[in-house]
């Protein structure tokens, strides 16, 4: 099973991920009363960039972008998809860990393309990252002292028990701080300030091109999978849906349907983010740092002394 | 997706994903770009056809030159067509990159883009429809899938005379050459 989910869950994670980004392009271009590409475009975008001649900067530059993919796959393999985890150690702590390389590769091979508008943008991307982790790690330590755990299966599990964590009114708070940050995790509008291609020239991808960029699409995929996937493990009770799967407990259709309902789920969270991303303009940084370190930060902080409280 | 086409997907994926994902890095020279927005936006809505634009010329794939050159922005749109990765295209738009339009007799507009760099395609018109952007990237299309739209292979075949071309009419130029011997 576990050999299985080493294989599954990264493809899994892959197309769902670029089905996202097509699905967010058609959204958007449908909220703009425009017909939109294709769904499959940023597929197609793809393979174009690998069919392209790319320009490297040095080692640095192919490396850092390498480690990017990487660890994004890495990450995904902590990640329960459905039923599908292919490493349940490490839990909530290795997952934090593992959500900082992603960007620190982009940085890296950003800083060595040695182009002033990637600078701006990593450093951007650092100070964004700085204040989303404030309220992420409030959040994420008052799940764990809710249920007692850093294992995120045994989160969703015991969800399937006792229904979702959204639904219950110890972690609705935390549940609200992680939908408020989700679109700085996301790099979706209002916090788009580290891509923004009017102002600096898409960031700290200014100077991808080729493979590069290829690669770079497939990191965004999976960094996009894993900012829903997490909210919908830890608040929306993964595969679970009031108990819909339980006449089919132990087979391998249980496993199936579960992803089935997850990416539903993550499919209406991506909505949510994109009807945001449609309307808001864009903060500057210092903006979105006093709004994230101001709202979010509060009422998950609310939230951590409600369940200390409680306990 | 045209069902009859998944053969040539088959046959040469790199060629027909180039055709169907246009970047485009806009160069704004003139009177020209104002019919782009309306073509990227709400109105015609290029997207259809996976025609995005870019912010940096690394990321692109089809160039468009937008208007009338000056001998300033010469050395600019140079600098971007050689910074794009291959393949690439260019398209001009207006009448003034074809033969200077009403600028024929200015002592500093470019009369002729295609002795500079290499052009694939021209829209005549001043100014064209946005409708004739669609119409010439259709046609950039056939071009594409009988493989006439090889400017950056000629660019890549006759860059010496081309940098002669470029140096004659701007001088000194102040970047090294983008193939040398070694790599042509």
């Amino acid at each position: 099973m576990n050999i299985i989910a080493l294989f599954v869950s990264p493809l899994i994670a892959l197309i769902a991920g670029m089905f996202f980004l097509g699905l967010s392009r058609k959204i958007s271009a449908r909220i703009q009363w425009r017909y939109g590409p294709p769904i499959y475009q940023p597929v197609i975008d793809v393979i174009r960039s690998f069919s392209q001649k790319s320009i490297t900067h040095g080692k640095f530059f192919d490396f850092g972008i390498i480690l990017s993919l990487s660890s994004s796959f890495v990450l995904i393999l902590f990640l329960p998809i459905g039923k599908l985890c292919a490493l349940t150690s490490g839990g909530l702590i290795a997952f934090l860990y593992l959500m900082l390389m992603g960007p620190f590769g982009i940085a890296l091979s950003g800083a060595a393309a040695a182009n002033p508008n990637s600078s701006i943008g990593i450093s951007r991307k650092f100070l964004l990252a700085l204040a989303y982790e404030v309220p992420l790690l409030l959040v994420l330590l008052t799940v764990m002292t809710h249920y007692h755990t850093i294992s995120l299966v045994e989160i969703v599990n015991i969800q399937a028990n006792s229904g979702w964590a959204f639904g219950s009114w110890a972690l609705i708070l935390p549940g609200i701080a992680y939908l408020l940050i989700l679109p700085a995790i996301l790099g979706m509008r209002p916090f788009e300030v580290v891509g923004a291609a009017q102002e600096i020239s898409s960031g700290p991808i200014a100077e991808f091109g080729g493979k590069h960029l290829a690669f770079y699409t497939l990191q965004h995929a999976l960094h996009v999978f894993v900012g829903i996937a997490l909210f919908v493990d830890i608040f929306l009770g993964g595969w679970t849906f009031f108990g819909l799967l339980n006449p089919l407990a132990g087979t391998v259709w249980a496993v199936i349907f579960g992803i089935i309902i997850f990416l539903l789920k993550m499919t209406l969270v991506l909505f949510i983010g994109l009807f945001v991303n449609a309307v808001y303009p864009r903060f500057r940084i210092e903006q979105a740092m006093q709004y994230l370190w101001k709202w979010p930060t509060l009422i998950s902080f609310v939230g951590l002394i409600i369940v200390v409280l409680t306990k | 997706m045209d069902r009859n086409q998944i053969g040539k997907w088959l046959k040469n994926p790199g060629k027909m994903a180039n055709k169907y994902s246009f970047h485009v890095v806009y160069f704004c020279t003139g009177c020209g770009i104002i019919e782009v927005p309306p073509s990227i936006t709400t109105r015609w809505d290029a997207e259809r056809f996976g025609i995005i634009p870019v912010a940096t010329p690394r990321q692109a794939n089809l160039f468009l030159i937008t208007g009338y050159v000056s001998t300033k922005t010469l050395a600019a749109i140079i600098r971007t067509y050689e910074q794009m990765p291959e393949p690439k295209y260019t398209v001009a738009f207006g009448s003034c990159p074809i033969n200077g339009g009403m600028y024929y007799d200015s002592y500093n507009t470019i009369t002729s883009l295609d002795k500079y760099i290499p052009v694939d395609g021209y829209i005549a018109g001043c100014m064209p429809r946005p409708e004739a952007i669609f119409i010439g990237v259709t046609h950039l299309w056939k071009l594409i899938d009988m493989d006439k739209a090889d400017g950056y292979k000629r660019y890549r075949e006759d860059y010496v005379h081309y940098r002669a071309n470029q140096e004659q009419i701007l001088g000194e130029l102040d970047w090294p050459p983008l193939f040398s011997k070694e790599n042509l």
